[in-house]
């Protein structure tokens, strides 16, 4: 990973603690200038994912893009003979702001709504999941922070452009009015969501992991092991081989079904 | 320094040094075992029912714990601290190793199949490699004291890849799980069996070792002695006789020789010290890794051993083998939304399948000389830090796609045999040395033809039998990019090899080195060749019955 420019105002906290991620000013100007480009003229398109340098020669379909420049974090990580039978419940510092943090639930929330006897993303503490993974100093971690932080603010950025508040204040058709042009990565996916659209693609798998792996999540998705078993396996349920047969017959493997040796 | 209440000095504390120090405790002998990793209780540490919800990012792999938080693995995995290695430039190789008591059987995969007659005389079929210098017939018998000792469940097929272990040996296998019989049926269309796997993993109680529960995973280790660990096995029992001696934290540099070339011993750190030691022995058994054991030898240089000891076949780090690795999985559609049940079984494959293809393979018609098997996986597994199926949108809609897909992947994991070629060795870096002093291991490797075309056709039939299966595969990977990369299935094997004769080999078939009478190696490093069935039974089964000869031969007077 390149190391991004030092930025004096956003030095990291001598003890690694509450690390400063963005270079807001050049972000404002850069969303300044596509909002005035986006206003003035008809530009020709460049590819999704350019950059800032290309914005300012004009690209409108490629989108808007916080360039974010992050420090990275400088937290310890819990090192290769960790306490497993007590895993450390705060291995390094918690960095986002309360300001993403809400964002962050909110988007949850969207993502993982409560529904029926399943409670809602942030009632299960995802945030916290995420905001401990992006804080993380491995390099994948590192890595999703960036998408995530990115995601977060062009989420902000984007609210402005629409509507002229950040996105925490829109109402809740507005908010989908964006997050549905960004929640579908497929072949319809205009140019200028196609890069949010892939970074709400990550975020959302982040969600849906830190929900299931709750003891809600775990019942909503139906994991049903990790309880000791006295006597032998018992395998499938009648239910269970009764589908399995369904399955054979309608693929045509009824007749090499697996018969014990 | 010379401590003769050791008769025998112990390197190594995994599958290999562990069964040496309990054959040779078991018959009265004084054994001292050193450990180059910290001391380690799989019944106290041991992480039993923990949640991924309870580790730090949800038990994902990080650089610190590559397999994962909870993997029972310490102070090591792809990088060891302040004990680097290197790659000779242009090649890569991954060197799993592990500081603790216990080494690498700590969280192994468990899965135990034997070697057959056909895999240890490859090169009298086809030419290629080396053969090994026993037959089949005069190691089954220690295969069934190893897995009797072990405990393996399993079944005995009858099929020419498997041979029978005698009746009773055995314990009974689980049953298996949907998506395993699902594969089984698909593949028979094929005329290609699934059947069950054989793991070192208790379906019965034996000794003081509990049977299976069915649940946590058997890669963090395993407190009830359920899944084999030498840690909850063979090193108490050793202990229990009063002949053992461990110390850990025991870096071993060199083995030390007389004037007359005689072992003498071994020079080691003790690292929580930091300073440099010596201890004599009669008998020194290396088992401290096929590529720590050959480094150990490499460098022991002296001037009657100016290459390394035991290497006056210049032997010593060549004939690398690792197994063929990769992996092919699709959604199966018919499993979506299938009906949940507990599918932790043991954890790993109830069915898996064999090498199938002998016959083609005799009649000239696959374009490959070695074989391999397939790993099964597809299960309702514990959720963790990411989560599979080509996801969109949000709310309940995405929930129901994401409860549609769990448990509907099917995967075919390749391991293979390869062939030993003048790419793949060790050999010891001239600059580079590790913490305390100690020239690294550089590795060198390439894959040869024959690999590529057993992995290009695993892709082929794994693909054939997921279609049978309603799945849509898509264009394949080529070999080259779905190969894995050396050292990365944790196999290595074959650096001190054993055989007939000394100008080609390192040791005779009892492990006992040709240019050191009082000098054994007893792990993967003496396999001939690497045949495609995970090496850690037959590490275990040889190191049984070596130290059984050299008990005898201490007993003899001979040593």
């Amino acid at each position: 990973m390149q190391k991004p420019p030092q930025d004096p105002n956003n030095a990291a906290h001598p003890d690694g603690d509450a690390p400063a991620y963005a270079n807001r000013l050049s972000r404002r100007e850069s969303l300044k200038l596509l909002a005035a480009l986006a206003a003035s003229a008809m530009l020709p398109a460049l590819p999704a994912g350019a950059s800032r340098a290309d914005a300012a020669t004009g690209v409108v379909d490629a989108g808007h893009w916080p360039e974010l420049e992050l420090q990275p974090v400088t937290a310890k990580g819990y090192g290769k003979d960790p306490d497993l039978m007590t895993p450390p419940e705060a291995p390094w510092p918690l960095t986002l702001t309360p300001a993403q943090l809400s964002l962050l639930a909110l988007l949850s929330d969207i993502i993982v709504p409560a529904e029926g006897q399943s409670p809602s993303a942030s009632a299960v503490q995802v945030p916290t999941v995420i905001d401990e993974w992006v804080s993380a100093p491995y390099p994948d971690q590192q890595r999703d922070r960036l998408t995530v932080l990115s995601a977060l603010a062009w989420l902000d950025d984007e609210a402005a452009l629409r509507f002229s508040q950040p996105f925490t204040t829109l109402g809740a058709a507005q908010r989908l009015a964006i997050i549905d042009d960004v929640a579908y990565d497929n072949a319809q996916t205009p140019r200028q969501f196609q890069r949010m659209a892939k970074a709400f693609a990550r975020l959302r798998n982040m969600v849906l992991a830190a929900y299931f792996c709750t003891p809600e999540g775990m019942e909503d998705i139906g994991y049903m092991g990790n309880v000791a078993i006295a006597g032998d396996y018992p395998g499938p349920t009648p239910e269970a081989y009764r589908h399995l047969e369904t399955v054979l017959a309608g693929l045509g493997l009824s007749g090499y079904a697996y018969r014990p040796g | 320094m010379n401590d003769p209440v050791h008769d025998v000095l112990v390197v190594g504390s995994g599958a290999g040094g562990a069964m040496a120090a309990y054959e040779l405790t078991r018959q009265g002998h004084k054994v001292l075992m050193l450990e180059a990793g910290r001391h380690y209780d799989a019944r106290t540490e041991t992480p039993m029912f923990r949640r991924n919800a309870d580790a730090p990012l949800m038990g994902a792999s990080t650089p610190d714990k590559d397999f994962g938080f909870y993997d029972s693995t310490v102070n090591g995995g792809w990088q060891v601290p302040d004990e680097p290695y290197t790659t000779a430039e242009g090649t890569e190789f991954l060197w799993w190793r592990s500081r603790m008591l216990g080494g690498r059987t700590n969280h192994w995969g468990r899965y135990s199949l034997r070697f057959s007659e056909h895999d240890f005389k490859g090169k009298s079929r086809d030419g290629l490699g080396a053969d090994w210098p026993f037959d089949y017939d005069e190691i089954a018998p220690w295969y069934d004291r190893t897995e009797a000792l072990v405990g393996v469940c399993g079944t005995n097929t009858g099929l020419d890849d498997m041979p029978p272990s005698s009746d009773g040996v055995l314990q009974p296998p689980p049953v298996p799980r949907i998506p395993e019989l699902l594969i089984a049926a698909a593949a028979k269309k094929h005329g290609i069996e699934a059947v069950p796997m054989h793991r070192a993993v208790l379906t019965r109680p034996l000794d003081d070792r509990a049977p299976c529960f069915y649940a946590t995973p058997c890669g963090h280790g395993c407190s009830i002695g359920a899944a084999f660990q030498t840690t909850t096995s063979l090193l108490p029992m050793a202990q229990a006789t009063g002949n053992l001696r461990i110390i850990t934290d025991a870096m071993v540099r060199t083995v030390t020789t007389d004037a007359g070339g005689l072992v003498t011993g071994v020079g080691y750190i003790d690292k929580k010290t930091g300073t440099e030691r010596q201890l004599g022995a009669k008998v020194v058994v290396l088992a401290a890794s096929a590529c720590e054991s050959a480094r150990i030898l490499l460098n022991s240089k002296s001037p009657r051993h100016p290459d390394g000891l035991a290497n006056s076949s210049g032997q010593v780090g060549r004939n690398l083998m690792d197994s063929t690795g990769a992996s092919l999985s699709a959604l199966v559609p018919a499993l979506m939304n299938r009906p949940r049940y507990n599918e932790d079984g043991h954890t790993a494959n109830h069915l898996f399948i064999p090498w199938w293809g002998h016959k083609a393979q005799a009649d000239g018609a696959l374009d490959f000389p070695r074989g391999y098997h397939f790993e099964l996986g597809g299960r309702f597994a514990e959720p963790g830090a990411y989560v599979g199926g080509d996801l969109q949108g949000y709310g309940p809609a995405l929930k129901q796609q994401a409860r549609a897909h769990y448990g509907a992947y099917v995967s075919f994991a390749l391991r293979g045999e390869m062939l030993p070629n003048a790419h793949c060795y060790m050999d010891i870096d001239p600059t580079v040395t590790d913490k305390w002093g100690i020239p690294v291991p550089r590795f060198h490797w390439r894959w040869s033809e024959h690999e590529l075309k057993q992995v290009a056709h695993g892709l082929e039939t794994a693909k054939a039998i997921l279609e049978t299966m309603g799945a849509t595969v898509g264009a394949l990977p080529t070999p080259e990019e779905a190969i894995k990369k050396g050292g990365e299935i944790i196999h290595e094997v074959g650096t001190t090899r054993m055989g007939d004769s000394p100008g080609d080999s390192v040791t005779n078939q009892w492990g006992q080195t040709w240019d050191c009478p009082n000098l054994f190696v007893m792990d993967g490093g003496v396999f001939a060749s690497n045949p495609h069935k995970n090496c850690t039974l037959t590490i275990m089964t040889l190191a049984m019955r070596n130290s059984a000869w050299l008990a005898t031969q201490l007993k003899t007077g001979a040593l």
